[in-house]
């Protein structure tokens, strides 16, 4: 069923959440940046932004995670895990970032599961705020994440100018509504069919931004993208890993102890497989060793329809920001586009 | 969890990011969309800068040796207790000096020079990978006037030629790669100059092979070229500057092939072109020569100072130009200028209530070998200079050594007195990156223990030589950097205006171009019947060893497993120099020069050309026999 909120009631709507919980929101940074922060009052909330470059997946998967307490006690060693049991409201998230928390989400809850990370992911509530105007580089529309959400949030905002329209994905999302009486009023029909429109006017904006997944799946699927294409493509990458670090589905991770005087907090970090040393081995021996492994590697992972059996969509949500981050000009459009036809730059 | 804007501290570049933080911990780094280098994109270092200071081996009190061993002591007891052994040696006539690094900020290093020439009354002050770029700058300073780029990051993206002296530009900067990167899928014309065919090499239009150490073969034949078209065609070319005649002399004779003419074509024609120069390697003053001749390429040309064209020297470090800048080089003063420059002399003298001394001061390898007393701020001279473990021998010999550092380093550990000091992020202080811009560090975290912010600490040491002023803070300092090195004037003014991305300094009124001749090209008479390879030291500055890598445990891996894997270093060959010298499965060979002789293990490499070794920066300790003082030197290779 679907809601619907006054836009100037959405300030007592934030102050009762503020009180529940953590509430993390897209904030104008000091430099002018958007980034996703910690608000401590409701009018810090950007509603007019293009989606910050950094991603909200470090809500559930901090770049430096402490997931297991080790401590020297006498002859033995005492181990405990580590768990962030904050109640955090993820607000304004952008349709594509909430469907990416999911796909992390499955992935995370797969045996055996991360119980450090679900306990992050069921104390968030996502809150998102659906495209009216989809960002100048983003496809989503090419990955079903956006510009608005079927699933995946636990509440769906869409602006209708002067009320914003409120649907409840979620338990969580029926709490987050709760505990305000008279904020909320059943949406009239008009309002859900603004919201129709809406979406329908959001799709049209697309122009060119397309990411032709489903033909270059079929190649890399059946390994007939040929190893010279890799080899070029690989030479437009500067191995920065920055694709891995802002893309709302990667969560690779490494870990590493961090010593402190007789007791160590093992920390989960992000890492990129773009990296050489993220498949060295112990041995020395280095199963990609060679960029163009690595980057067909990480291409066979998000587009391959093994993968998709596996996640029931590919490893990309459309948000774009690969294209922004990328140093060389290895992003997922130009690189499936490349697979697709055959050809690197020509 | 906050966002403290910061600048990344790895290589020259400057990018902005920020730093974020949880319950005052380090947690992370996110890109900046709006910083005017960075634009949102970090390479590999940027995005785990934070780890460093996360993980890194951290001192936390000030330490002294005391009967051998390093103790913890009070920051007063060190501080006096330092300055009473300097001014000791000082008394009895011995020389002492002090280095300061590219890894520390500009009010450490300007303080640490004030230390150096106002406190201890010496010019013995220097800063270790001075000795790598400073024949680079004293090129470019001989044909420009100045030792100052003339371009920036950003135009390189815009060029429609862009000539690349490379040392693997793809690692050492890769924000700058990804400019050349930007303008090459724009159809720029790339031309590379290098002994391996590397990433930018394989992205170039033409990628001219040299042997190391002769780069100024390929500069030559460019510069004949392009000397070749203005005489046909004097009209529509642009050939400028005072003495080319001389340089006609130079260069005519050589030999000119289809891929220089098509070079020299696409330089002369540009209407924006970029000169990118990484520290070349070569024997005596060879790459000077290099620098100047490349530096002479561009002038000729008209790309020296016309809007959108220019040249960028590629330092590896990230304050390599504020160290220079703050006059930590014997014979510069704050402002780069000249020792015996009478005016900026007495404007210090003014500034600092003290008379200078007018004694030339030693480089850093000759001062990490000949002083009695040394003070290093914030560095590992054996990791970055090219004598390597020589260094370390010698500074062991040192009397009185003391570093102030925020991580344990080698240098630490055999140090008399030990200082811990703030790193990167728990600072404040400003940096000025290649172009010249000058950011600053904000202070995201707090310094463990009891480490203080390193412009304090040398402050304190200044006062200890009547040399203080009352600085409440890093500002302050910069206020008086203003008045010391002119370019700076006004320059808190302006970085308190100018946001993010600071402030750029403005160019100097003395950049002017003098055509030099080039000389005969350098190496070619290097290789011969006894010693008919070329082993070449690879690259100038090795990061592996750089605390901000070693001790981030995602940018420590490939370079730990690679010393884990070679203990005893090894030298790069291609397949076909291997295959001739029928090692029958043996993997090492020995390698002899006019220097020495050792025995090596081998690595095959696909991108180096037959008689041309390559051993890496970060190993060249293990072939010190071999190369001498030189970065390239004529070998025989046989089976061990």
């Amino acid at each position: 069923m679907a809601f619907a909120i006054e836009r100037q009631a959405i300030t007592k709507w934030l102050q009762k959440l503020l009180e529940s919980g953590e509430v993390i929101a897209p904030v104008r940074g000091p430099c002018g940046d958007i980034l996703f922060s910690t608000i401590h009052s409701p009018e810090k909330v950007e509603w007019n932004f293009q989606n910050p470059l950094h991603p909200p997946k470090q809500f559930v998967l901090p770049q430096t995670d402490p997931i297991v307490k080790i401590k020297r006690n006498g002859e033995r060693h005492e181990v405990a895990p580590t768990y962030d049991d904050t109640r955090r409201f993820l607000f304004n998230v952008r349709s594509c970032d909430a469907k990416g928390i999911a796909f992390l989400t499955r992935m995370y809850e797969m045996e055996p599961a991360d119980a450090s990370y679900l306990r992050r992911a069921n104390n968030l509530t996502i809150i998102s705020l659906a495209c009216n105007i989809p960002c100048p580089l983003g496809f989503c529309v090419c990955t079903d994440s956006g510009p608005f959400l079927r699933d995946s949030y636990d509440v769906q905002l869409t602006d209708l100018g002067e009320s914003y329209l409120v649907e409840v994905g979620s338990e969580k999302g029926e709490t987050a509504l709760s505990g305000v009486p008279n904020l909320f009023h059943p949406a009239t029909e008009d309002e859900v069919s603004q919201r129709k429109r809406l979406e329908i006017e959001a799709k049209n904006h697309f122009e060119q931004e397309t990411c032709h997944f489903a033909s270059a799946m079929r190649r890399i699927s059946t390994g007939r993208v040929q190893d010279a294409l890799w080899e070029k493509m690989s030479d437009s990458c500067l191995e920065c890993g920055g694709c891995n670090m802002v893309c709302p589905t990667c969560y690779c991770f490494s870990v590493k102890d961090l010593g402190r005087v007789g007791a160590w907090v093992r920390c989960r970090m992000w890492d990129s497989c773009q990296y050489a040393a993220f498949t060295l081995e112990a041995s020395g021996h280095n199963p990609r060793a060679h960029r163009k492994e690595r980057m067909k590697r990480r291409f066979f992972h998000k587009v391959s329809a093994q993968y998709y059996q596996r996640d029931g969509m590919v490893g990309c949500v459309g948000c774009g920001r690969c294209i922004k981050v990328c140093l060389g000009a290895t992003n997922m459009p130009a690189v499936v586009g490349a697979i697709r036809k055959g050809k690197w730059n020509e | 969890m906050s966002a403290v804007p910061s600048t990344c501290p790895f290589c020259s570049c400057g990018c902005g990011f920020y730093l974020l933080t949880n319950n005052g911990q380090l947690v992370g780094v996110a890109p900046s969309e709006t910083h005017p280098v960075s634009s949102g994109r970090l390479c590999a270092r940027g995005w785990s800068a934070h780890e460093a200071a996360l993980w890194g081996d951290r001192l936390r009190q000030p330490l002294l040796r005391q009967n051998g061993k390093p103790e913890s002591v009070s920051w007063d007891e060190a501080l006096d207790h330092i300055a009473g052994r300097l001014k000791a040696l000082i008394d009895a006539g011995k020389p002492v000096g002090v280095l300061g690094s590219p890894r520390a900020t500009n009010e450490e290093n300007y303080l640490a020079g004030k230390l150096a020439r106002a406190g201890l009354q010496t010019n013995n002050v220097d800063f270790s990978y001075h000795s790598i770029c400073g024949p680079l700058f004293a090129g470019l300073e001989e044909v420009c006037g100045e030792h100052t780029p003339t371009t920036s990051l950003n135009d390189i993206a815009s060029s429609q030629t862009i000539l690349l002296i490379e040392g693997n530009l793809a690692e050492t900067h890769p924000r700058a790669a990804s400019s050349v990167m930007k303008a090459v899928e724009k159809g720029a014309h790339l031309v590379t100059i290098g002994y391996r065919i590397t990433q930018m090499a394989r992205l170039s239009s033409l990628h001219l092979q040299t042997t190391p150490g002769n780069e100024r073969e390929a500069i030559n034949g460019l510069l004949a070229a392009i000397l070749d078209l203005r005489r046909q065609d004097r009209t529509s070319v642009a050939v400028r500057g005072e003495g080319y005649e001389a340089l006609w002399r130079d260069v005519k004779s050589v030999k000119r092939t289809e891929e220089l003419r098509q070079a020299a074509e696409w330089i002369a024609r540009a209407e924006r072109a970029t000169f990118l120069l990484a520290c070349t390697g070569g024997q005596g003053d060879q790459p000077q020569k290099d620098a100047a001749a490349f530096a002479t390429l561009a002038a000729i040309t008209g790309h020296l100072d016309r809007p959108g064209s220019g040249l960028l020297p590629l330092l590896a470090r990230s304050n390599v130009r504020g160290a220079c800048d703050m006059g930590v080089i014997p014979e510069r003063l704050p402002g780069y200028d000249p020792l015996d420059d009478e005016r900026a002399r007495q404007r210090l003298q003014d500034l600092w209530g003290k008379k200078l001394p007018s004694d030339h001061g030693w480089g850093a390898e000759n001062l990490l070998q000949s002083v009695s007393g040394l003070i290093v701020v914030a560095d590992d001279p054996p990791s970055v200079v090219r004598m390597g473990r020589r260094a370390m021998a010698a500074m062991g010999r040192i009397e009185f050594l003391v570093v102030l550092d925020a991580f344990v380093t080698p240098t630490v550990r055999i140090a008399h007195a030990v200082l811990p000091i703030a790193n990167f992020a728990e600072t404040e202080g400003t940096l000025t990156n290649m172009e010249g811009r000058v950011q600053r560090l904000r202070t995201a975290t707090n310094p463990p223990g009891e480490a203080r912010i390193g412009w304090q600490v040398l402050a304190e040491l200044c006062a200890r030589f009547d040399v203080g002023n009352s600085y409440t803070s890093a500002t302050d300092v910069l206020c008086e950097i203003a008045q010391a090195a002119p370019r700076y004037a006004g320059i808190e003014q302006r970085l308190s205006e100018g946001g993010w991305g600071g402030a750029l300094l403005k160019d100097s009124d003395n950049a002017k171009f003098v055509v030099h001749p080039t000389g005969a090209t350098g190496a070619a008479a290097l290789a011969f019947a006894g010693r008919p390879h070329v082993l070449a030291c690879d690259g100038a500055f090795d990061w592996g060893r750089d605390p901000l890598v070693l001790f981030s445990p995602t940018l420590s891996r490939d370079y730990q497993s690679e010393r884990k894997f070679f203990p005893n270093g090894f030298v790069e060959m291609c397949e076909r120099d291997v295959d001739a010298l029928n090692l029958g499965g043996q993997r090492h060979v020995r390698l002899t020069s006019v220097h020495g002789d050792a025995v090596v293990p081998i690595r095959v490499r696909t991108d180096l050309k037959p008689g041309v070794l390559s051993v890496p920066y970060a190993f060249r300790d293990h072939v010190a026999s071999v190369l001498g003082s030189d970065s390239v030197t004529a070998v025989n290779v046989e089976p061990p």
